[in-house]
């Protein structure tokens, strides 16, 4: 089959569809660049969807268990052997993503007789400055987008991420405090879940009771790469706003 | 098939043959930069873990500006005593190994496993120690989350990694016999005892200890506030590690010391 250029395509277009498929139904993650750092939001079953890959570097995903453990597992083998080898400030987000994740997310989806990676990746590299933080998306093909400060979100479809995206910006800046951009992320991702047009943005109420419906027995996952702090390791896990 | 230990640093640098600390071939022994005064002790708020800033080579003075005393992680402290390009290299590695560890496993390594590490570390380099060139005898403190409540532990080891847990105080280096006997004594008959003292207490008895150390040790840097010439001083406490400056270090053995 793989002798065939056109087969190989039809393969390669119908894994991209299974993949998708596969994805349905993930739980968006956010990411937000502030003043004080740049803010996860998830939600999930505990530590599911966002993790500390390095100092100055998070990762939220979307997808399958195994899988995100799998990309997590890769970035923090990479991360750490960099710095071990040569030192911490070496650890780029966008050598991490180049030159370790995308080339194992390509090779894993164009090699159509082994199971793809089930995965859809938001990084974050703090810097300085809200405009030197990176936010990079990553998609399951290898495929990824680099961003610098702003926001990023994971869903499935191109354009209501776009939509999401563009809807928060409205809302939070860089100069916005935490808890108010995690009641933001809360909304959107409500908003998300209710499938709703980002031009229709449903009431206060509504949203509020969407929120509690579509939460049940799950956790708001957050986390912070907390610009202020003198420690090397800036990630914190948050419980809305207030340090775990 | 080989098994795989999870959150495993150091199976992962073998993996890409970088492991640390290897030894090397050879007979012709450089100069070793060496001698020390560390320490640690049990105070009221946790442990006090100190080390004169001096390294030698023979009877040279390399530099007085090295720091013995090392936050690991933000629930323990490595004091060296020895060679330093080993010991600092054994930090680095624990450092990264720790950190590797929370991150990749989700959850902080336990004191046993921290203080095994260490062991690991020394019987690593038994080869480079045999020789001469790379003995290290270091101090390590941490937070043992395990036992009820939690408390500040201090542990010592000897060159080929076998690890002693210290019930008020341990010291290392070239110095650390002279003040052995000093935090015996007043362990047992001071007032307060070491470990009753208050954080400024605290800080005035180790540097006086450090200044009594290097009135005996030509080796160990000693501590004289009308030149700025400090210690390296890291408090432990279940709320992390904390550094204390030089300019709390000459405020604290200036003022009186009061038990409150």
């Amino acid at each position: 089959m793989t002798e065939e250029p056109y087969r190989w395509l039809e393969a390669v277009a119908n894994r991209r569809e299974y993949v998708k498929d596969q994805l349905k139904g993930g739980s968006p993650v956010f990411a937000v660049s502030l003043n004080a750092g740049i803010l996860f939001f998830g939600v999930g079953t505990g530590q599911s969807k966002i993790f500390e890959i390095f100092d100055r570097h998070a990762m939220g995903a979307i997808g399958h268990p195994a899988d995100i453990e799998k990309m997590r597992q890769a970035a923090i083998d990479v991360a750490h052997m960099e710095a071990f080898t040569r030192a911490a400030d070496d650890v780029t987000l966008k050598r991490l993503v180049s030159f370790a994740l995308s080339p194992q997310l390509k090779n894993q989806f164009e090699q159509i007789f082994s199971a793809p990676i089930l995965v859809e990746i938001l990084l974050a590299e703090l810097g300085r400055a809200p405009s030197e933080d990176l936010l990079v998306r990553l998609h399951f093909d290898g495929s990824f987008e680099l961003k610098r400060g702003g926001i990023s979100v994971i869903t499935l479809d191109p354009q209501t991420e776009r939509n999401a995206c563009d809807w928060l910006s409205s809302q939070v800046n860089a100069a916005t405090p935490i808890q108010e951009a995690i009641k933001r992320c809360r909304d959107a991702w409500t908003i998300l879940k209710l499938g709703k047009n980002f031009q229709e943005i449903p009431g206060p109420e509504i949203l509020e009771q969407s929120w509690k419906k579509e939460s049940v027995d799950r956790e708001m996952e957050l986390g912070f790469l907390d610009r202020n702090t003198t420690k090397p390791s800036r990630f914190r896990s948050l419980e809305a706003g207030v340090e775990k | 098939m080989s098994i795989k230990v999870a959150g495993d640093f150091l199976g992962l640098l073998a993996e890409h043959k970088l492991a640390p600390l290897s030894a090397g071939q050879g007979s012709h022994l450089p100069p070793v930069t060496q001698a020390t005064t560390v320490f640690a002790f049990h105070f009221r708020d946790g442990v006090l873990m100190a080390g004169d800033r001096r390294a030698t080579a023979g009877n040279v003075i390399v530099t007085d500006q090295v720091e013995k005393v090392l936050e690991i992680d933000s629930e323990s402290l490595l004091a060296i005593a020895g060679v330093p390009a080993t010991a600092f290299e054994m930090a680095r590695v624990l450092q990264t190994s720790f950190e590797y560890y929370r991150r990749s496993q989700l959850q902080s390594l336990s004191l046993k496993a921290k203080v095994r590490a260490l062991a690991r570390l020394l019987r690593d380099n038994i080869p480079m120690a045999m020789q001469g060139v790379g003995i290290v005898v270091p101090l390590f403190a941490g937070i043992d989350r395990n036992s009820h409540p939690a408390e500040a532990k201090i542990f010592f080891y000897d060159p080929l990694g076998a690890q002693f847990q210290a019930v008020g105080n341990a010291s290392s280096g070239s110095g650390s016999g002279t003040i052995r006997s000093v935090m015996a004594f007043e362990e047992r008959y001071g007032s307060p005892r070491p470990s009753e003292m208050s954080l400024p207490q605290a800080v005035q008895f180790a540097l006086r200890l450090l200044m009594t150390a290097s009135e005996f040790d030509s080796a160990t840097g000693g501590v004289n506030p009308e030149t700025d010439t400090f210690a390296t001083l890291k408090i432990l406490t279940l709320e992390g590690v904390t550094t204390i400056s030089n300019s709390d270090q000459k405020r604290f053995l200036r003022q009186e010391a009061t038990t409150s």
